[in-house]
Formats: C-alpha cells, structure tokens, sequence
C-alpha cells in the first residue's frame, strides 16, 4: 500500500481553501478541507440592537449577501412572533422580497457557470474555446442585479427589507422596468445559455430530450458526458432543505425518499484544523443547494437525470443551471401578481418585544442558510449563523465522510477532485463568516 | 507604468462585495481592456495566489480589499500585510476600496486594537500613512460603487490630475453628500417625517436614522446599479463610506431633545434650528398627503 499526501490551494471561490489529498494506491482516500479566515461577524453583532442584524450580516458574504438579510429579518420575524407580537406580512411584501432574492440567485448561478465552471472544464479537458465567457456572467449579473436593486435600491449590501416588510413603495413604473429586464435575461438564457426557447425548454422531461439543448449549456452538457466526468462526484445521496420557497418544499429526501425536518435537530460542531464548523441534522451530513431543492421538489427532469447519475457533478451542475430558468418564470410570475395598493410593511418599529429568540432559514443560493438569534433587553445576546457551504464541505465526523469529501474519494488526480470540489459552488467566505 | 498599468487586486479581511460590486459594472471589460490584470480574486488573471505570495508579480496599481491586521492574517503561509507590504512599496498607485481597507470599517469590529484600515485607523492615520501617502488614493464604501472605481483606474490611466480631499479621497466623488440628489429633498426641506417604513412620501433623518445628510458619497448622484439608491427606496442611509461606519442602532436617528444629534454636514445647528422652525410652522397639505393611490 502506498501512501502519498498533496496538499494544494483552491482560489477565486470567495477566498481560498486549502485541500490535502490522501492518496492510497493512486486513489483519494480522503481529504481535509481547511478554511483559514474567520471574521467573526457573530462576535461582532453581540451587544447590538437586532435590528443592526440587516445591515451587519449581509457584510458576511459578498455574492450571498442579500440572502444573509432576508435570513436576518426571518428570524427576528419569528423571534418578535415567540416574544407575543402579531402580524401578518402583507402579500406585496412577501413577493418583493421573493423577486429580490430570487435575482440574487440567478446573478450567483450565472457567475459560477461562465466564471468557474465553463473555464475550469475547459482546461481540465483542454478544450478551450477561446470566448470571453465572464463577459456573459457579467452581462447577466449587470442586468438581474438592476432589477434587484428597482426593488432593494442596491446590490451588494441591501438593508430594505425590515420586520414586517419591506421599506421600497414602488409604482408600476418600477414594476414595469423590472419585468423588462427580466424578459432581457430571458432573451439571454434563450440565445446563449440554452439555444431553445424559454416553454420549450422548460417542456424538457426526460433526459434523452436535453440533446435538443444548444447553446452554452448544451455544450458543457455534451462535454460532461463525452468524457465520462458525468458519473463522478457522488456523495452521499442525501438532500435536505430549510428554507420555505417556491422552489422547494423544506424536507430531507435520501435518494428519492422525502421526509420532514425540524429546524431544532440542526446543530454545529468544531472542526480541527479548520476555522470552519461543520453542519448537520440529528448527526448525519447533507447535501444542501440547487440539487437538493430540486430532489425535494420532485422535478421530473432531476429525477430522471438522478436516476442515471445519481448525485453526481453532473446533477449537480444541470440543477444549479436549470434553477435559473425555474428562477426566471416565477420572477415573471411574481411581478405578475403584485398589488401595489397593499401595504409594504405592517409593522411599527416602536413596537417590538424586548425579550425574544428566533430563527430564520432560507434558500440562499448555495443551499440553506439559517440564521438564529437571541435577544435580550433589546439586544443581542447570541447570533448564530449556520451557511450552506458548511454542510457541503464539512470535514469528517467520527460516524461519517463529508458531503465533498465524499465526492471526492476514488478520484485519480487533483485537478480532477478540484473540479468536483468546484461542483459545490464553494464560498470560502461563508464558510467561515 | 508601462502602455497598459499593471493591476493587482488584493484582499486582506474582507467579505468579496467590493470585487463583486465591481463585477457588475456594465463597461467592465472595455475599462479592464486598458489594463493588465495581474491577479484578481474573482477573474481568470496571468498569476495565481501563488505567485503573489512569492512577491513575484509586477504591479503599477495596487488595489486593497478589506481590513488589515499586522499579524495573524495569512494566505498561502505569508502574511497578506507582508504581501501587501511588498506590492505597496513597489507600486505607483495604491487604491484602498471599501471602507474595511479605508478605515477599518465591519471587520476592524472583532479586533479594534490590531485591526485597521491600512493608512487609517477610522479617522486616525496608521503609521503606514506617512510611507504611502504620496501614491494613496481612498476609496470608501461598503461595497464601493463600480463607476468610482472605474473613474479612478482611467484617471489614472489617461495620466489626468484627481483632486483628493484631506483623507485622499477624490474630491469629484466624495465632495457631495449622499443627500444630495435625494427624492426625498422636498420632505426635508419642510421638515416631514415619513409615516413609517414602507412609503414614498417623508424623509428618513428625523426617525428612520438616515446618515445621508452628513455622509460623504455620490450614492444619489451615481445611482446603485444604475438605477436606484437605499433613500430612493425608503431605506436610511447607514453612513457606509464614512471612518467611523458601522455605528450603532442604524434604524434609529439619536436625538437631543427631539433634534437629531448630528447636524446636516457643515450647517451650524443655529442655522438648523432657526430654518427648521419656520418650515415647521406652516403645515403645508402637499406634504401630509400620499403621491398617488392605486383604487381597489
């Protein structure tokens, strides 16, 4: 048995992450995955009012950080709520802050196909192109983060959504501005990303159909498939997701068996060596994010696509693409049914529970974020903040493999576990907060 | 500088936004086409981190994100303050962008003795500013806008003089105020308060603790994203560029005596006081009544 260990650094994903490779016998045996930079955002918000909460945690993330707001304000929402208050936040409310995550995700997801995935694949299969792919992520971020910003008046870095709604009061004018640029993505996802038009390709239900896909996506597809990555990458085959969206229902699924979750078996664990805690539920890893969601919602596209290639990259990179088009039509449909005449927040500041503890989940783009807190005395005692990236790549617990750890053994080379490791949309900075 | 400056853009303790923000500047690669982008955190660049931490990359203009701390903050086994050292010392330009590598700001919270922005400390000069003064240019904001990047990389670039203010920021974009351009102008000049949050009509520095009236920045001039701005949207201003951002209780404005305890900036509070109670004096009906109603 021989025995080799590489070490080696991951950059451009939000920061850096150092991996060491454990090879046995020109095989990964295992890997340790180290986070070196912890920020301490939770530290810094002790002591605070809790409503500084909208403006400090979106600073944990800056691809995630409008994620990390509407995180914030759910849980002092469910906290106010624990602590006696009464409201109902109007529908106008919900949907804005649906429409603005919901760009934020697409913006995410863009990024990480044209700027990691599409270059990385072509160097690992020395297929270059020769485009400048990030000028189309570019193109997409510019004009979905406009639409976002209509709403939220900025991106990064927003603070506009507050408990019991939010603080825009747009006329049709903005209403109008935002369906159009969301009709420009369309355009762009039609004409670049998947060469087939927005019904049509939304009709796709089986995997032989997704031959009829051209475009950016149908090459990567092709790509993955000619060259037998597709198959790699499989982990554990366990999903789970927190957050209540239109994307998903919140669930935990093994395979393609789907069960509840209560937010209360989440927990954290230190891990050694790795400024990084790992997440899990009731002691066992999942994954978290765009495969997840799509498991859970039973989209029959995923599911035959899964049942031919499991969890691996393959999946994993078609649920993340094919959430943007999902992610497209609901923000039509979204401004759709908007109605202004509705308030946009029901609550009055000045009345707020002193004494409350609370918690928040939400589908960010990476998978499920939660964010809990406890306040006393009208400040925060406690804030704790559990990201995506730290169920997908945490290292090894006593009973179990990491999610990428996982998905990572049997492979030959580094490049080519560096590349599955990418699969996960890795986020340094949340990793560590 | 050789025909095309060479750019390295590096980040100390940071969330990314500033390298994110910049991503969405809709002329991105036409601006970046004047330049050689050495490394960079989030685009394909010549060198990798490796690279920069063997302190072999040649460098023009030294871009810093995120909040420095002299020891304890490593990045492939070397100090990123030692790195940034290195690239400080042999660069012609230093941008600090984002108001953690400015002043301190969020980051600086968990540690406030060992870190700092790199030539202040808030308001405070650290003991780098007399090294790089002459090539230090400051760039506030959490996150900084892309156009003030871009305006400052092609200043620099077309060799054209950027006046800078008392704490090297460029006048052209700091010498305004985020009120300045505000929608809500109206409702301050009378003095009306928003009803609450969610609403078009009233302003936000009486209540709402909006910081815009004394915060240096272009936000309502150069709009986010081209198309908006937080007090656009209803949303205070928390004073994000400033040296002492974050402050405490953002929603909330502190009040003396129900006067807002920090005066519009440069306006003695005589002169508030006085023209703030002949606008009070007059309730005028425009005001007190919402823009437009949408029926059932």
């Amino acid at each position: 048995m021989k025995k080799v260990r590489i070490k080696e650094l991951v950059e451009k994903i939000e920061g850096e992450a150092e991996l060491e490779f454990d090879f046995v016998d020109g095989v990964i045996d295992n890997v340790e995955i180290n986070f070196g930079f912890y920020r301490g955002i939770e530290e810094i918000l002790q002591g605070r009012d809790p409503m500084d909460a909208l403006v400090i945690t979106p600073r944990v993330c800056g691809i995630c950080n409008h994620a990390h707001l509407i995180a914030a304000v759910t849980a002092i929402e469910d906290g106010y709520k624990n602590g006696g208050l009464e409201f109902e936040l109007s529908n106008k409310a919900k949907y804005i802050r649906e429409f603005t995550l919901s760009c934020e995700l697409i913006q995410n997801h863009a990024k990480w196909f044209y700027i990691t995935i599409i270059p990385q694949l072509e160097a690992l299969l020395g297929v270059a192109s020769g485009q400048n792919h990030p000028l189309k992520a570019n193109y997409i971020s510019t004009t979905i983060t406009k639409a976002l910003a209509i709403f939220a008046g900025q991106w990064p870095h927003s603070s506009y959504v507050v408990p019991g709604g939010v603080t825009c009061d747009p006329t049709y004018l903005e209403v109008v501005q935002a369906d159009s640029l969301i009709d420009e993505v369309i355009r762009f996802f039609e004409q670049v990303v998947v060469g087939i038009d927005m019904q049509t390709y939304l009709g796709i239900d089986t995997y032989n159909q997704l031959n009829t896909l051209e475009g950016d996506f149908g090459r990567v597809l092709h790509l993955l498939r000619s060259s037998a990555l597709a198959t790699l990458g499989q982990s554990h085959d366990r999903f789970i997701v927190l957050g209540e969206s239109s994307l998903a229902p919140r669930g935990k699924a093994v395979a393609t068996t789907v069960s509840n979750v209560d937010l209360r078996y989440v927990a954290e664990s230190e891990q050694k060596g790795s400024k990084a805690k790992a997440a899990h539920y009731k002691g066992k890893f999942y994954e978290v994010g765009p495969l997840s969601r799509a498991m859970l919602a039973k989209r029959g596209l995923i599911k035959s696509l899964h049942k031919r290639h499991k969890d691996s990259i393959f999946s994993r990179i078609f649920a993340r693409i094919d959430e943007i088009a999902l992610l497209l039509q609901r923000a039509k449909q979204i401004l759709h049914l908007l109605s202004l005449d509705e308030p946009s927040c029901v609550l009055d500041m000045k009345k707020k529970p002193q004494n409350f503890s609370g918690s928040g989940a939400v589908e960010a783009a990476r998978g499920s974020l939660l964010h809990r807190l406890v306040v006393e005395d009208s400040k925060i005692k406690n804030y704790d903040i559990i990201t995506p990236t730290q169920w997908n790549l945490s290292c090894n617990s006593k009973e179990e493999t990491g999610i990428a750890i996982k998905a990572m053994q049997g492979l030959k080379g580094t490049d080519e576990a560096k590349f599955v490791f990418r699969t996960f949309d890795v986020c340094s900075v949340c990793t560590t907060q | 500088m050789g025909k095309k400056p060479k750019i390295i853009w590096l980040q100390s303790i940071t969330c990314n936004a500033n390298a994110h923000s910049f991503l969405n500047h809709p002329n991105l690669f036409s601006i970046l086409s004047h330049f050689s982008l050495q490394y960079h955190p989030v685009l394909e660049t010549s060198y990798g981190l490796k690279d920069l931490s063997e302190l072999k990359v040649p460098c023009d203009i030294l871009i810093i994100e995120g909040a420095i701390r002299e020891e304890g903050w490593k990045k492939n086994d070397i100090e990123v303050a030692q790195m940034i050292r290195h690239y400080a010392t042999r660069a012609s330009y230093i941008i600090t962008v984002g108001t953690c590598a400015t002043f301190g700001g969020i980051f600086k919270q968990k540690d406030p003795k060992k870190i700092s922005g790199f030539c202040f400390d808030n308001d405070k000069k650290t003991f780098r500013y007399d090294l790089y003064k002459e090539k230090l240019i400051s760039l506030p904001g959490c996150p900084i806008h892309p156009e003030w990047l871009s305006y400052l990389l092609l200043m620099i670039q077309s060799k054209k003089k950027i006046p800078l203010d008392g704490m090297h920021r460029p006048r052209e974009l700091y010498g305004y105020t985020v009120h300045n351009g505000c929608t809500r102008n109206e409702y301050f000049e009378w003095k009306v308060d928003t009803p609450g949050f969610g609403h078009k009509e009233g302003c936000l520095f009486y209540e709402q603790g909006c910081q815009a009236p004394y915060t240096h920045g272009s936000c309502n001039k150069i709009l986010w994203n081209d198309v908006s701005s937080k007090t656009r949207i209803g949303t205070p201003c928390f004073g994000c560029t400033e040296p002492n951002f974050p402050k405490q209780n953002f929603f909330q404005t502190e009040t003396n005596m129900g006067i807002p305890a920090q005066m519009p900036l440069g306006v003695p509070k005589r002169a508030y006081l006085m023209l703030a109670g002949v606008a009070k004096s007059f309730k005028i009906k425009r005001f007190s009544q919402t823009l437009l109603e949408y029926d059932e």
